[in-house]
């Protein structure tokens, strides 16, 4: 197990060469920008501030243009890559999605996929890395589940940096990154060093999944409109409870509720409320957020003191379902399923769109999505529950072991480029998809299959649904939520202004470690605590005593190490 | 039933009471133990929906449907699943009692002077080991056994615990016999099959239980050690269609719609089709566990 | 079991006066005298040698900060920092409690039970009805803790099962409570492994002598007194070894089946030692922290369970060496 590897096209990195990178990435870009009638805006992108759009002029840039077959020689390449639980229902590999088989048919490169066992791939993942042989392509979340941080694969030889590799050969991903600024910012380390293909989240539409819904039926029948401030939920929730909306002659309605995949994690600090379903409305978020450049940390702020006196008084007051916090997924649907929850935390596949499919035909039930709740009407809540841009998973890197790199890079290349993110996103034409008016659709083949979800059926074609090297496609989610109840969902959980969202910063090694001894403590104290109070179990003051306690815990040094973070991020190129 | 009868004539009124209180004590025991596995099984074949809804205990399936089930069976690799693990349970078991009844007997010999240390060495295993990645490397890289039916068998040739209950069990037989079959000429590889084996039927049927049923459920280490399709065992199969129907843990794929409830229906198919062969096993089992395997031995 | 008192030598050896030999010696002649057995030793030996003590040095990961891409020669060595980073969390007192807190109940119920259940299997008479349940209780050791769990979240809620029977006008919300998590813990512990924990039990006493119950039958004995002189004696070792075994694993409580039934409001009694390092993994996969811990856990197990095994020895005269 040996540190020193033969490193394609890298170079020592020192000050003087990276300058000299950035002059050429400017350069490069001007020129690039001005590559006009292949290069068309790719169609997923809604730009989200920042970055000139690109102005049209034509000329030859230094990277060459992609062009197909990428060889003319049989060549193929080994890839690593999680499985996805809408692959695995009907099919083997990745090899067997349509996507792949034409870029195979488009490039000449074949490729050799791998696939740890479902839900596996973190023990997986530190077994490759340990066992010193590795695939020529490592597709993995490398921003949040690579032990350590992506900045130390690349320090450590084990994935090559692709800055200039990019600049040079990949003229689709870089025109994509010079076009968002902010997506590059993202994905790059601290030093800025660009270590995989990301998958980009190309649309915020796509970056929402989860929100507060409430039964509609019940509003109606109770002539109350969709609640906005905390006050109107206040008293839509106390209505559900007065009144017995649903129907039966108990009084058994559970206002609000929630869940989680493991009882607890739900609502612990970190769960189901951290969707910062009402917390939004103070300003702040459950644990770390900034303001303005200025990392915070929520129980420290006096409006979270608020927050939880409120929670407190509408658990008091049973507008909380009591059973909570030792609520799982099944004991939530049962209740859900009884018409006893008028409100609750959910996705908008399996939460809106399951309970729909349930209850369908079964009395009146009807979700509404709401947005999330302000203080004072007519306000943008300030936060809410949204990825990043980049949130990290499905991110190709290439890795030292691969003996064909510009060929790698070139291919990976074409996810980005207009006829790619079609491939990727939707498949094939005439037959995973067709043309309507300009728009990709969907077919009926997939969308209306009769053995397998729509999730499933559109796998069999294309990444789009999941995540993988290329940029997604607003157009998929618009087709997929099919209910207007979820495109609904669309509008209401986009309306956050999440400005003091957390951007995907890193702590650096050493910082890390140090920072998980802290907050292991810290965390278990604060889940306890905040549970405790709310459930009435404790008082406030045992609240207050937390929050001045934690300054002895060590918070200081947590928020410095998370800010010197934060601050790195700021200053990466981009 | 006759002797039963007789049984019955012969107690005292304190030992009837007890018989009474046994009998119904084990009739609670089995309605008590009985519960889940129906449970699962009728979930199994409920309507999604309804098995949604419903709270409390759940005493037969609700509106009866195979879907599950079809689903379960219909993906391609159920059947290489099933017979991959039927190789292992065979090919491992039989090295877990070869290995295990040598070290047993070996180990119960009075008389060996290195027992004891022996004894320390094997057990102090039980709680110091070198953890995940370094024998991942030792069997994946160095024995070359990744992606080979062995990673599955032989790292796991010896359940310690196992060890020290067919050691106890043989440590238990009569010294005379080995006395008598020694003076006959015999030596161990002999005394070991012709006398000791017999004797301990019981306690081998155990062995095959425990190390059958411990093959049976295995799939940590295939999922370590294997990466080809082909040769995963059945519940690394069933683990994964599991995983697939059932989008819970899922917060950023966005996906749709009503077929997922049947998520949960699946979950309690899997059991079913994991448990239900093994249950055929322990009634064989069981017919070894009776007293008096002992009779004809003792002739001294 | 019976005790025969030899020093080392088969009784068929002529008696003659024995020179006190060396050590070496000694063993070299015991090597020679029972060189079947060694060599029947011989696999074993390298099984463990091989695939457990190969790998032993991993766990020098304790005292690394380790990196899976450095491997273990190009990890910085830090000493005992990952331990003191244990020992210094503010839970680490509470943690160990609770561990060893739901290790001594499971110990005080959850050992004797299958014992018990076997005896008591032992006195139905009737061959078919004992073979039914002996069949039916083991059934759940095979249903996934996933299941068992859901159950007991749905029996145990507010408005569950449970609370029906009881009736009372405050029902308890029982997985909310720190004061019921160890009851509900050992107990769905000891419902599901009752009867898988039985079989060794029954074998055990399958393997019991008939004759011995033939002579107490003729000198009177009633049920409970074949029980109390012959069966229970008869499993005693077993019972025994598995006891220092059971001993040697106070400091263990496995994760999983506490994750999936824990929530902060049960912390107090139910956070052990493998969930807080679980948790803290979460945050980062953090292989030293969990190897010192592990270690230490393995540490203080291995000297109970030799302390447990001296004391075997001194009482009954068994133990593991």
């Amino acid at each position: 197990m040996t540190s020193a590897r033969n490193i394609p096209c890298g170079r020592a990195r020192g000050a003087v060469e990276d300058g000299m990178d950035k002059q050429i990435d400017r350069r490069e870009f001007l020129r690039l920008v001005g590559v006009g009638a292949g290069a068309a805006v790719l169609a997923a992108c809604a730009p989200q501030g920042g970055g000139p759009a690109a102005a049209s002029a034509s000329a030859a840039g230094s990277a060459q243009p992609l062009t197909l077959p990428i060889v003319n020689a049989p060549l193929s390449l080994s890839y690593w890559a999680p499985m996805s639980s809408n692959v695995i229902a009907s099919m083997k590999s990745f090899a067997e999605i349509g996507c792949y088989k034409e870029l195979e048919k488009r490039t000449g490169i074949h490729i050799n996929f791998q696939h740890p066992p479902l839900n596996a791939e973190l023990e997986q993942f530190n077994l490759v890395i340990a066992s010193g042989k590795y695939p020529d392509i490592i597709e993995y979340n490398w921003l949040q589940s690579a032990p350590g941080g992506p900045a130390r694969y690349v320090k450590d030889g084990v994935v090559i940096r692709l800055n200039q590799l990019i600049d040079q050969y990949a003229p689709n991903l870089k025109k994509v990154l010079a076009d968002h600024p902010d997506w590059r910012k993202q994905i790059v380390t601290d030093e800025g060093d660009i270590y995989a293909f990301p998958f980009i989240r190309g649309d915020i539409r796509l970056a929402v999944s989860a929100g507060m819904a409430l039964r509609r039926d019940w509003l109606d029948k109770l002539s109350l409109s969709t609640p906005s401030t905390l006050d109107d939920w206040q008293t839509v929730l106390r209505t559900f409870k007065d009144k017995h909306p649903n129907g039966n002659s108990k009084a058994d309605e559970l206002p609000l509720s929630t869940w989680a995949a493991v009882a607890g994690s739900g609502t612990g600090a970190r769960g189901a409320f951290s969707r910062y379903s009402f917390i939004g409305a103070y300003g702040i978020g459950m644990d770390w957020f900034q303001d303005k450049g200025a990392m915070q940390y929520g129980p420290l702020q006096p409006a979270f003191r608020e927050f939880l006196v409120k929670m407190t008084q509408w658990y008091k007051e049973g507008l909380i379902d009591p059973d909570v916090f030792a609520t799982t997924q099944a004991t939530f649907d049962a209740k859900m399923t009884n018409n006893q929850i008028g409100a609750a935390s959910m996705l908008g596949g399996n939460g809106i769109g399951k309970y729909a499919g349930l209850m369908a035909g079964k009395g009146s039930f009807k979700l509404v999505a709401a947005p999330n709740p302000t203080l004072k009407a007519g306000e943008k809540p300030l936060l809410g529950a949204r990825d990043n841009a980049y949130p990290g998973q499905g991110a190709a890197a290439i890795t030292s072991a691969n003996k064909n790199v510009i060929e790698t890079v070139k291919m990976l290349d074409y996810g980005y480029s207009p006829e790619g993110a079609l491939l990727y996103n939707f498949g094939i034409e005439g037959q995973s998809y067709t043309m309507v008016n300009g728009q990709p659709t969907y077919t009926e083949l997939v969308m209306r299959d009769p053995k397998l979800p729509s999730a499933q059926a559109i796998s069999r074609y294309a990444r789009g649904n999941f995540n993988g090297p290329f940029v997604q496609d607003v157009r998929y989610v618009q087709q997929y939520y099919e209910l207007p109840e979820q495109k609904d969902a669309l509008t209401a959980w986009t309306q956050p202004t999440n400005e003091k969202l957390l951007p995907p910063i890193t702590v650096t090694q050493d910082e890390s470690k140090r920072f998980a001894s802290l907050m292991a403590d810290i965390n278990t104290r604060y889940d306890e605590v905040f549970n405790r109070v709310w459930s009435g179990k404790a008082g406030i003051d045992e609240w207050d005593g937390f929050v001045k306690g934690l300054s002895g815990m060590g918070i200081s040094e947590a928020l410095k190490i998370q800010q010197s973070a934060l601050d790195r991020y700021a200053k990466r190129p981009g | 039933m006759v002797a039963l009868q007789r049984a019955w004539r012969r107690e005292s009124p304190g030992e009837r009471l007890f018989t009474i209180g046994n009998v119904a004590l084990m009739v609670a025991l089995i309605a008590v133990t009985l519960y889940p596995l129906l449970f699962v099984l009728f979930a199994s074949l409920s309507d999604p929906a309804l098995l949604s809804q419903h709270r409390g205990l759940l005493m037969a399936p609700l509106d009866l449907t195979f879907e599950a089930y079809h689903r379960v069976f219909q993906n391609p690799m159920i059947l290489t699943g099933y017979r991959n693990t039927l190789f292992y349970v065979v090919a491992g078991t039989a090295l877990n009692l070869v290995m295990t009844t040598l070290g047993a007997y070996a180990l119960s010999r009075r008389e060996l002077r290195l027992k004891n240390p022996i004894m320390f060495f094997i057990v102090f295993t039980m709680f110091f080991s070198g953890g995940l990645i370094p024998t991942f490397l030792l069997v994946g890289q160095t024995l070359h056994m990744q992606d080979t039916p062995w990673a599955l068998i032989v790292p796991g040739a010896i359940q310690t615990i196992n060890l020290i209950i067919m050691r106890t069990a043989f440590a238990a037989v009569p010294a005379s016999l080995e006395e008598a079959a020694k003076l006959d000429g015999a030596n161990d590889w002999t005394i070991l099959l012709r006398i000791y084996v017999p004797l301990s039927l019981p306690v081998i049927a155990v062995m095959v239980l425990f190390y059958g049923v411990a093959h049976w459920n295995a799939f940590f280490s295939a999922l370590v050690y294997l990466r080809d399709r082909e040769l995963y065992p059945l519940q690394l199969v069933l683990r994964e269609i599991l995983i697939s129907n059932n989008i819970e843990g899922m917060t950023t794929d966005v996906a749709s719609g009503d077929k997922f409830a049947l998520g949960e229906t699946i979950k309690f198919a899997t059991i079913i089709v994991a448990t239900v062969p093994i249950l055929f096993v322990y009634p064989y089992l069981q017919r070894h566990f009776v007293k008096g395997v002992l009779i004809g031995a003792i002739k001294e | 079991m019976r005790v025969i008192a030899t020093d080392g030598l088969p009784l068929t050896a002529p008696l003659r006066s024995r020179p006190s030999l060396g050590r070496w010696a000694v063993l070299a002649r015991d090597l020679r005298r029972n060189k079947h057995v060694y060599l029947m030793l011989l696999p074993v030996v390298l099984y463990y040698l091989i695939f457990h003590y190969g790998p032993m040095w991993g766990a020098l990961i304790a005292f690394q900060d380790f990196n899976p891409v450095r491997g273990i020669l190009g990890s910085p060595w830090v000493g005992l920092q990952n331990f003191t980073d244990f020992f210094s969390s503010i839970y680490f007192a509470r943690l160990l409690i609770n561990t060893l807190a739901m290790n001594v109940l499971d110990l005080l119920f959850g050992f004797p039970a299958p014992i018990l259940l076997a005896l008591l299997l032992n006195e139905i008479l009737w061959g078919p009805f004992r073979r039914l349940v002996q069949t039916v209780t083991y059934l759940p050791h095979f249903i996934s803790i996933v299941v068992v769990v859901g159950m007991l979240f749905d029996f145990f809620s507010r408005d569950g099962l449970v609370n029906q029977l009881v009736a009372s006008s405050d029902p308890i919300s029982f997985m909310q409570s720190p004061d019921w998590f160890r009851q509900l813990f050992v107990a769905s512990g000891i419902w599901q492994q009752l009867g898988w924990g039985s079989i060794v039990f029954l074998a055990a006493m399958a393997n019991v002598d008939p004759q011995l119950y033939d002579a107490a039958k003729v000198d009177g004995a009633s049920r409970f007194q074949l029980m109390r002189h012959v069966t229970l004696p008869g499993i005693m070792t077993v019972i025994m070894v598995l006891l220092v075994l059971r001993l040697g694993m106070m400091m263990t409580v496995g994760y999983e089946k506490i994750i999936l039934m824990y929530n902060p409001l049960t912390y107090e009694t139910a956070d052990v030692v493998s969930t807080y390092v679980y948790r803290r993994g979460i945050l980062q996969a953090d292989f030293s922290f969990s190897a010192a811990v592990g270690l230490f856990n393995s540490v203080i197990n291995f000297g109970l369970l030799v302390g447990a095994n001296r004391l075997s020895r001194r009482f009954t005269g068994t133990g593991l060496w």
